[in-house]
């Protein structure tokens, strides 16, 4: 039953060889980091309040409430510094044949599609930390409902806007 | 296990991607759209009416008490032996008189023309209020009457259009004739102006005209109506799964088995609610018999009611549907705007060989309660699954015929399934004996066969198919569901590998589409060997790029 299975490997194999997926600029790892960082230090800031709350009003739960606050920063900076660079890895895009492909994740493995002609609208954002590192984001709308947006994080700010201007002169065909 | 390499990073900036010069577009239905400088819609087009019905008046008084009748009689009845109770009443007296208002402020007010290919409508006294809903954007437009509104031979008009969340415009209400005059005066705006873009002249168009007859695709006789009540019935379907199941099992298990689960759940059920006295299972019985009759009889009522001499009929690409034993409801819907088809079939529909077909526009809106109370949920309530095939054709005319040859997904599924099955099984079984310890408590261990046989079942019964212009899925061994999704309608399609996914070198593929209002959305095929799923998201996005989206 799996036969339709073996042909389509043989196919598949040629056309991965054909365009080869295009990473996003190297920059966006330490953006990412920045963004991660600001974010633990969100989160250990409230459970530093929580912790001391806790750690005041019952008996002897200071060391376990310090060393699990202990815990949680070290991993989140670790975390902060090791995953970055991976999810930067396992980052890819491209354009074939009027279908755009965007590849993330490290552990779940997530692959979308979209033909072109389904774009309905595209943005471009720029944060104020993407902006000092010369980046921009571009979000991808469908008429879709569970998958209508796509985002590509970390792309050189110029070359966004060009590739914005590309895909919805490839896909703007469609009227509506 | 793992056999992929990570994606390899290129040099920075990336250079932009090489774009492809543009194929032409496929459509069948409609091309060579370029080049025409004349507008598509007449500039003026004449509506039969230009304002609402006088009937709207009697219909909002009528409203108006149905809505404060209540309220004003039981302050009245409460407050009738005190003093001062006056108060509220007149307090109620003043919103019935607001909203009374309101309702002959609208009807006076309320005007609508169509121009330039827009149907406007405009209302307000103070606040002007003037809408424009381009008529290429129509989705469907419904009729609906009340018993009020069969008196007076009046009906509710609701335009949906894509985009909007649900109605745009309501015109409430319209003479009969009147109001169908406006749905085709409406359909033939925009005929006529694809007429228009196809450079096809109106004499030409007047001959295939003949062909535009309202073809009748299904009506519901009264049997088929009580058949669909009764096995809408979840109560009962899970008592004849029960029963089915006990049935089954009963071959296989010694019957003393059952005699001593019997006797101990009595005998707690009789410690825990009757502090030891026993519980007469008699009259318990009944008491369960008699709930689910009148769980069985209100379902047949109900169905009787909203779907009293349902016809589904199809006049060009135009499916009419109407049906109602006291409010009559009518809606079209051009076929082509069907997103995503489905099929259903519950345990016990599937025992008496019924579906249900469910379709979604792009139009429909997911939190719309009433939908479901209206019956516009379903595209057709309940028809016998052998007519099907036959019937698939009217909604898609480009499908294949004949019975589809599914194909399966990996047959890893079933190892996969019966190995996350029978983790819960131990563990449930390490915790009973924990919990109560003794060597009885690892009964669900014995589970473990049926696991197994069930995800072999589960296997067999996936399964999909790719044609040229539709994809279809089908899943479930108890209870069915079908899909079928044109792919020209296909808005993504992801492919998800969680950990677990790739341990197997599997992979979930995820086709998303515009509406999901009542049929959840496209299908999710898992279990798919990774290489096969790629695949069919690629051939499924690159036809889906040949093909043109269109909204209307």
């Amino acid at each position: 039953m799996d036969a339709p299975a073996e042909s389509v490997e043989s196919n598949w194999g040629e056309q991965a060889a054909e365009e080869e997926l295009i990473a996003l600029d190297g920059r966006v790892i330490n953006l990412w980091r920045i963004h991660q960082l600001i974010g633990s230090a969100v989160f250990l800031g409230i459970l530093f309040v929580i912790g001391s709350f806790v750690s005041l009003s019952v008996d002897g739960a200071f060391i376990w409430v310090a060393g699990g606050w202990v815990f949680f920063a070290v991993y989140k900076l670790i975390s902060a510094l090791v995953y970055p660079p991976l999810a930067w890895k396992h980052f890819g895009y491209r354009v074939t044949d009027q279908v755009l492909e965007i590849r993330s994740g490290v552990f779940w493995k997530l692959c979308q599609q979209v033909p072109l002609s389904r774009l309905q609208h595209v943005d471009l954002q720029r944060g104020p930390i993407e902006r000092s590192f010369g980046l921009a984001t571009l979000t991808i709308f469908t008429a879709g409902t569970q998958q209508a947006t796509l985002t590509i994080p970390g792309l050189e700010a110029e070359y966004a806007s060009e590739f914005r201007d590309q895909l919805v002169a490839i896909g703007g065909d469609d009227g509506v | 296990m793992e056999s992929e390499e990570p994606i390899k990073p290129k040099a920075t900036p990336p250079p932009l991607p090489a774009v492809p010069s543009l194929p032409p577009v496929i459509d069948e239905a409609d091309d060579s759209t370029q080049g025409s400088t004349e507008p598509l819609y007449e500039q003026e087009l004449t509506l039969p009416v230009d304002r609402l019905h006088p009937v709207t008046l009697v219909i909002a008084f009528w409203n108006a008490i149905r809505g404060f009748l209540i309220p004003i009689l039981i302050i009245f009845v409460l407050n009738r032996s005190r003093e001062g109770g006056s108060g509220i009443v007149f307090f109620l007296m003043f919103f019935f008189v607001m909203t009374l208002l309101q309702q002959v402020v609208r009807y006076f007010t309320f005007t609508f023309w169509m121009e330039g290919g827009e149907l406007v409508t405009k209302q307000g006294l103070l606040a002007r209020q003037e809408r424009n809903i381009p008529l290429g954007r129509v989705q469907d437009i419904r009729l609906e009457q009340g018993i009020v509104h069969r008196l007076f031979g009046v009906a509710d008009l609701h335009v949906e259009t894509a985009g909007g969340a649900g109605v745009e415009a309501s015109f409430s209400v319209l003479k009969l004739e009147d109001a169908n005059l406006l749905r085709e005066a409406v359909f033939d705006a925009v005929a006529k102006a694809k007429r228009a873009e196809k450079g096809i002249t109106e004499e030409e168009a007047a001959e295939e005209e003949v062909e535009e007859e309202t073809i009748e695709i299904r009506r519901l006789s009264t049997v088929e109506l009580i058949q669909a009540g009764l096995t809408s019935n979840q109560t009962a379907s899970t008592m004849a799964l029960v029963v089915a199941a006990l049935a089954f099992l009963d071959d296989f298990i010694p019957t003393d088995f059952f005699r001593r689960i019997e006797s101990e759940f009595k005998n707690n059920v009789d410690r825990i609610v009757n502090a030891g006295s026993s519980v007469d299972w008699w009259n318990l019985a009944a008491m369960g018999g008699g709930v689910i009759l009148i769980g069985l009889v209100i379902s047949v009522v109900g169905a009787l009611i909203l779907f009293h001499g349902f016809v589904l009929g199809r006049k060009g690409e135009d499916l009419q549907r109407s049906y109602g034993l006291f409010t009559r409801r009518s809606s079209s819907l051009p076929r082509r705007r069907i997103q995503v088809l489905r099929a259903d079939e519950t345990v016990l529909r599937r025992i008496f060989g019924l579906v249900t077909l469910r379709a979604d526009t792009a139009g429909g809106n997911p939190m719309d309660q009433q939908a479901q109370n209206e019956g516009r949920n379903v595209l057709l309530p309940v028809l016998p699954k052998r007519e099907m095939e036959s019937v698939l054709p009217e909604f898609f005319p480009d499908i294949m015929r004949g019975a589809p040859e599914w194909c399966r997904v990996s047959r890893r599924a079933i190892r996969r399934g019966t190995v996350k099955g029978s983790w819960i099984l131990v563990l449930a079984s390490v915790a009973l004996y924990f919990l109560k310890g003794g060597i009885e408590s690892l009964w669900p261990l014995l589970l473990l066969p049926l696991v197994y046989v069930i995800n072999v079942l589960n296997y067999r019964h996936f399964g999909y198919v790719l044609g040229d212009r539709y994809l279809r899925t089908r899943r479930g061994w108890l209870g069915r569901t079908t899909h079928v999704i044109p792919i020209r309608n296909i808005q993504s399609v992801a492919v998800v590998r969680t950990p677990f996914d790739r341990f197997h070198n599997l992979a979930t593929l995820v086709v998303d589409t515009a509406g999901q209002a009542f049929t959840g959305g496209g299908p999710r095929i898992g279990n798919l060997p990774t290489e096969e799923a790629e695949m069919l998201a690629n051939e499924l996005t690159q036809k889906a790029a040949q093909m043109r989206y269109r909204w209307n």
